[in-house]
């Protein structure tokens, strides 16, 4: 399995440590990741697509093209970029006047798109493609008595019929993916409620922080030692949002946040510091001494 | 199906007349679990929720609580009568960037990624990081400028 590797931008800019845990761990379980010279920012729905969905779709339809033009599916690291791309990928796909109006957009950067390749979110790849049992299969050091809250995300739920990853109101594959590492997923009350990373940065940096505190408080209270994340901007909210949260909000807890490729990481038997676990905000001795412990 | 407005990345036909169906039930925000996640917004109230404060404004194009709609699809989740206030408030946005009402947080960004291909900016912590890692550095590119040009998004920015 070769595809185009779209790491977006908040990855290679902010969390590089995730990007290098992606091309350690993928290959291992047969995805191959082909890098693209060329692909941009998505663009960031938020605060592009929406905006002005002209100029977001022409810079999605150009990241397409480019992934065309190597002849692979794209796999992404981000909710956002999925969200992004397959909207736009569909969109054009379906409607030909106005793929002829984007291309007539894009003649000046000697780009075109075609609707040849589809894009794939690596957690749909594992699931769906790879298979769990594949990722089983490679699981050296299972991580037997961990006890995970894992949070999907918005961006990849909905609308669920271009996405095409999950149950929005019921989501189980985050649970299914930590299960098969020997982790134990957790239920808890705020599952599906957005990580405000969005809030925080375009509307209400306090409001975000109430619904963050609450969120936490949930997962802390379902007696989480870690939380999963599939998603760049849920990390950055649910660590560095933590600790500022934490802050003001003086929250008594502390719950790393880790990325789901870091935890298949260390269940294919690289240390905390190769799966970039030194990287974060929030860190807590008790949860690294513990997965010290299990890894051991 | 109550109500099927169809709703493309071409036409707004429809948006202000599936706004009009609301009943401000309050189903979108009643749920801090799983609702709205503006719910937890200064202006909210049982009673005059988020979605209705959008949906309800004089000129919902000029209300800066449109800006906190974060996309999440969670309201179109929830609506019994299919009136999905998301729609509503994106087409409201881009009126709002068309009037030159946007705020900063989202100008910024946009001149962001048309500038230098990525939305968010490359540090020097960035390249340091990077440089640990074994990673080459981050490239910028000039296409997206061709793309905002011909896209009409450059003028509407130099206004």
């Amino acid at each position: 399995m070769r595809y185009s590797f779209f790491r977006g931008c908040f990855i290679p800019i902010r969390f590089p440590h995730v990007e290098k845990v992606a091309t350690m761990v993928l290959p291992e379980l047969g995805v191959h990741l082909q890098p693209v010279e060329g692909f941009t920012c998505c663009p960031e729905p938020i605060g592009v697509t929406v905006n002005h969905p002209l100029t977001g779709l022409a810079v999605s339809a150009r990241n397409l093209a480019l992934a065309e033009e190597q002849g692979h599916d794209i796999i992404t690291l981000c909710n956002g970029c999925t969200y992004t791309l397959k909207q736009a990928n569909e969109a054009l796909k379906a409607d030909p006047e106005l793929r002829d109006e984007v291309n007539a957009i894009l003649a000046e950067t000697g780009h075109r798109f075609k609707g040849a390749v589809e894009v794939h979110h690596f957690a749909q790849v594992l699931t769906d493609t790879v298979g769990l049992n594949r990722v089983e299969a490679a699981v050296e050091k299972p991580l037997t008595g961990l006890k995970v809250a894992s949070h999907t995300g918005c961006h990849i739920l909905s609308p669920p019929d271009i996405m095409g990853f999950d149950d929005p109101q019921v989501p189980v594959k985050l649970d299914a993916m930590m299960k098969t590492l020997g982790a134990t997923p957790l239920e808890y009350t705020h599952r599906t409620q957005c990580c405000g990373w969005t809030l925080s940065n375009y509307g209400d940096r306090n409001a975000a922080a109430r619904l963050l505190s609450d969120k936490l408080t949930a997962m802390h209270a379902a007696g989480a030692d870690s939380v999963n994340v599939i998603c760049p901007q849920c990390l950055a909210q649910l660590d560095t949002g933590q600790m500022l949260a934490a802050r003001s909000l003086k929250l008594d807890f502390r719950l790393p946040a880790l990325f789901y490729l870091q935890y298949l990481a260390l269940a294919m038997g690289y240390s905390l510091e190769e799966a970039g676990c030194d990287k974060h905000r929030v860190r807590d001795p008790g949860f690294e001494e513990k997965l010290r412990r299990i890894l051991a | 199906m109550v109500l099927n407005v169809p709703y493309t990345y071409r036409s707004l036909k429809g948006v202000r007349e599936a706004a009009e169906i609301c009943l401000k039930c309050g189903v979108c925000c009643a749920v801090p679990e799983y609702g709205c996640p503006a719910q937890y917004g200064p202006q909210f109230n049982p009673k005059h929720t988020y979605v209705y404060d959008c949906l309800g404004a004089e000129k919902p194009a000029s209300n800066h609580s449109i800006w906190q709609c974060v996309s999440c699809h969670k309201c179109e989740e929830m609506c019994p009568y299919e009136v999905s206030p998301i729609h509503f408030i994106e087409a409201m946005k881009q009126q709002a960037l068309e009037a030159g009402e946007a705020p900063e947080s989202i100008t910024g960004e946009i001149v962001q990624v048309v500038n230098t291909g990525y939305a968010f900016p490359v540090t020097a912590n960035t390249e340091r990081l990077r440089g640990e890692l074994g990673l080459e550095a981050v490239q910028p590119t000039e296409d997206l400028k061709k793309i905002a040009e011909a896209t009409g998004l450059q003028r509407r920015l130099r206004k």
